[in-house]
């Protein structure tokens, strides 16, 4: 087994997700139908926190592949091992969870070659069944078992999409960030901190996300106001987190660096300098 | 707010607040001392000697300005010489904008907010303004309008609000002019074999070798000291030429009188064998050869030194993660037979050497000598990228070429060695590279016979990449663009069938992209405005140019 691949199981603990729009009801809907789902989504937006709250509430294990770009078929379905003379088939992730009837989630499918996602098609369509043709078996998936995909369109390229053919067998989820009061409640509740300091880190979140079209690449998510947040709680001060948990890991340009650790400034409260007052 | 001295000196670094709040790539620059805000649409200019907060409400209101669309080229047009009706339209416009980017606002400038909001749009403000009602003058700190600057920017200002940096903007004139000249509909075939189409990716799955006999030596011989793929790239199941191309290997000796090159007739589709005369010219160098900069090093190194070592499956290895099971069978049948087995039963997967040789062909026909974006010449802009690609590439390991090119007729194609295969990459380099001066035609298919001679002769590696920097599409004596193209497509098509990966760059000429899309296949060709967008596409482009290139099996 590839050490990269790894294999989760979900917690018996309920993961904590707002649903921010229709996308329980798709989810479900698509699941109790048996079709595959893809959910597409800037980094950072719950992509993966949102299928584990959905494997929790539909009670089936959640078995999570982070494909990357040498992911083979034999990775995802299973391999012959030698023992001695012998060989030995071993089950790959996507095959166990075939046989559990699990949930099985490919994070950032679009990693993945192409050759390799097209094991998923005869399991993505109404066959619903997974050959496995070093074996020579083909099995059919139990009604429980259900094929999620996520990726983040942000990061398409000429050489990296999925195969239209793959595509058009998902029922697709588009998640965006929380709307704004949302945000702050999940900020709130995930870092453990006051709704006043989440708003206000939101709030700079806000102003960051409109320099997609300035050249950042990559845009403060809901994921780093959480660090932050959490960072807060441990007791830094909001520019401290901020600049630790924000704009750190978005930039190593020094531009960029500058022109956001002025906007961390300029929206966040300087608590180094006690009571401002500010309106 | 507590602010140093030194940091408010320095207003460039509201920039992204700027952009922040504008929706838009907006720059902040400092404007003279004492004068009110203002912003042409592309910049802010703000008075670095003013307080803090008085900057931050000036960068505020401009930017909201800008945001709510509330300077387009209409109220500009309309504001235009009439100061007071200007006024009266900041005071009414600016509450509005900024209500509109209300929850953008950093929590200092919220007493901003307090303002009623009496229109809805920037027309309704005008409308307001224009009437006699008092309005209350806009505090300084809120800055001006300034219509003629505004309207003096030609660009869109008033059209989209997000304008990604990065796209770069053909002009629609110059794509009709092109229509005329343009050259027939783009062969897909070679389109395809030009990128990572899947039509291209077909092809290289269906011209590879379904199976190679790996060239390991005897048995018991000891291993091989790095690891190959066994064979040449590219030079396996390559079926390109329909055609002999006219003894091109035998032209290659160098006569007294340059090196012949076929060339091919688009309109009798045949060769003309021995047509164009390359000669390889050396560059006297002058002593007061221009110095120039070279930009961006450490971000073309980032996208480039990543490049050609992606993870890739070998065969028959001592370790790896999946087993080779035709060579377990062997094994087991060498063992029941009773000789000694290879134990190189796996399949790996690992990232190897680079093995890259990359040739830059510069064009130095009189059109680089144009303007180009930024005040300087195409030929400039050109030369700085060849310049950072050439050093980037050298600094990294890579056997790096670098020659310029341009013709004087079929006779008199001329190649000019700015760096050769071996050479160091040194002062000598950036002489020859400043002496270079612009002039006459490029022939570009006898350019690229030469230079994939010179890269299968000299390049000495199995990965190899012609880079052609070029503004604009072949034009010599009896070299007409339809003509040309086709000629220089059937050359790029001879490079890649011998394994060579080809691409193009245009750098700040915006000329002729089309025709020379045409010809590289959409994606062996990138525009851009200039050499510093460079390290953003460079990865993208050797890397899918190299893998149309790599004729190889693959197994999943």
């Amino acid at each position: 087994m590839k050490a990269d691949t790894q294999v989760l199981r979900s917690k018996t603990s309920a993961p904590h997700y707002v649903p921010v729009g229709n996308e329980e009801r798709v989810f479900k809907a698509a699941y109790r139908q048996g079709l595959p789902l893809l959910i597409k989504g800037p980094t950072g937006c719950g992509k993966t926190r949102f299928v584990e709250a959905m494997a929790h509430q539909l009670g089936r294990p959640l078995i999570t592949v982070a494909c990357h770009d040498d992911l083979s078929t034999a990775d995802l379905v299973g391999r012959f091992l030698l023992r001695g003379g012998e060989t030995e088939w071993v089950d790959g992730p996507l095959t166990r969870a075939v046989r559990e009837g699990a949930i099985c989630y490919l994070d950032e499918v679009v990693e993945a070659r192409q050759d390799t996602t097209v094991v998923l098609h005869p399991l993505a369509d109404h066959r619903r069944q997974l050959p496995l043709e070093r074996l020579g078996v083909t099995l059919s998936a139990p009604p429980e078992f259900c094929l999620v995909v996520s990726y983040n369109p942000g990061y398409q390229s000429i050489l990296k999409d999925l195969k239209d053919s793959t595509r058009q067998r998902m029922t697709a989820i588009e998640l965006t960030f929380a709307a704004p009061e949302l945000e702050v409640k999940i900020v709130a509740h995930e870092a453990g901190i006051t709704t006043a300091k989440a708003a206000e880190l939101v709030r700079l979140a806000q102003a960051i996300r409109r320099l997609e079209a300035a050249g950042l690449r990559e845009v403060a998510s809901t994921r780093v106001l959480i660090s932050a947040g959490r960072l807060i709680a441990e007791g830094l001060k909001m520019r401290e987190a901020a600049r630790a948990a924000i704009v750190g890991p978005l930039t190593d340009d020094v531009t960029a660096t500058r022109g956001l650790l002025e906007m961390v400034d300029v929206f966040l409260p300087d608590e180094s300098v006690p009571s401002l007052g500010r309106a | 707010m507590s602010v140093s001295v030194e940091r408010s000196s320095d207003v460039a670094r509201f920039g992204f607040l700027a952009s922040a709040i504008a929706n838009r790539p907006v720059q902040v620059l400092p404007g003279q001392p004492g004068e009110l805000a203002w912003t042409d649409g592309k910049s802010v200019f703000i008075d670095a000697e003013k307080s803090l907060h008085e900057q931050l409400t000036a960068l505020a209101v401009q930017a909201a300005l800008l945001a709510a669309n509330s300077l387009n080229r209409e109220i500009a047009s309309a504001l235009l010489r009439r100061p007071t009706l200007t006024r009266r339209y900041l005071s009414v416009e600016a509450a509005r904008a900024l209500r509109a980017v209300a929850t953008l606002l950093p929590p200092s400038l919220h007493a901003l907010l307090s303002v009623d909001v009496q229109s809805d749009s920037p027309a309704a403000s005008l409308l307001l303004a224009r009437e006699r009602t008092a309005l209350p003058d806009p505090p300084p700190s809120f800055g001006a309008i300034r219509a003629r600057q505004l309207l003096a920017r030609p660009a869109d200002l008033a059209a989209s609000t997000v304008s990604s940096s990065r796209s770069s903007s053909p002009s629609l004139v110059e794509l009709a002019e092109d229509a005329t000249t343009r050259a027939p509909a783009q062969d897909s075939f070679v389109g395809a074999l030009g990128g990572g189409g899947t039509l291209g990716k077909w092809l290289s799955r269906l011209l590879t070798a379904v199976r190679q006999i790996s060239g390991g030596g005897a048995p018991g011989a000891d291993a091989p000291t790095h690891w190959t793929r066994s064979g040449r790239r590219g030079s396996r199941g390559s079926m390109f030429a329909t055609a002999s191309t006219g003894g091109l290997e035998a032209a290659r000796v160098p006569r007294d009188g340059g090196i012949k090159y076929p060339e091919w007739d688009v309109h009798t589709q045949r060769y003309r064998a021995d047509f164009c005369t390359v000669q390889e010219v050396e560059i006297t160098t002058k002593p007061d050869a221009t110095r120039f900069a070279v930009v961006d090093r450490v971000g073309l190194r980032r996208a480039l030194s990543r490049l050609g070592l992606g993870i890739d499956r070998y065969h028959r290895q001592v370790q790896g993660d999946d087993i080779d099971i035709d060579a377990v069978i062997e094994a087991r049948i060498e063992l029941l037979a009773g000789s000694a087995p290879d134990e190189n039963v796996f399949i790996d997967s690992a990232r190897r050497r680079r093995d890259l040789s990359v040739l830059l062909l510069l064009d130095v026909s009189a059109s680089a000598g144009e303007p180009a974006e930024g005040g300087k010449t195409v030929h400039e802009q050109q030369r700085a990228a060849a310049a950072s690609l050439t050093l980037t590439l050298h600094e990294l390991g890579d056997r790096v070429a670098l020659y310029a090119y341009h013709s004087q007729g079929r006779a008199s194609v001329r190649l000019m060695p700015v760096k050769r295969f071996g050479e160091g990459a040194g002062a000598l380099l950036m002489q020859r590279l400043g002496s270079l001066e612009p002039g006459a035609y490029s022939r570009l298919g006898a350019a690229i016979r030469h230079g994939t001679a010179l890269l299968t002769d000299h390049g000495g590696t199995p990965r190899q990449l012609l880079v052609v920097l070029s503004d604009g599409l072949a034009y010599d004596h009896g070299y007409e663009p339809a003509y040309g193209a086709a000629d220089a497509r059937r050359a790029l098509g001879e490079a890649r069938s011998q394994g060579v990966a080809c691409l193009c760059l245009s750098i700040g000429a915006n000329t002729d992209h089309e025709s020379l899309q045409k010809v590289f296949g959409r994606f062996a060709h990138a525009a851009l405005p200039s050499p510093d967008q460079l390290s953003q596409v460079i990865g993208r482009l050797f890397r899918s140019a190299i893998r149309s290139a790599d004729v190889r099996r693959r197994i999943a």
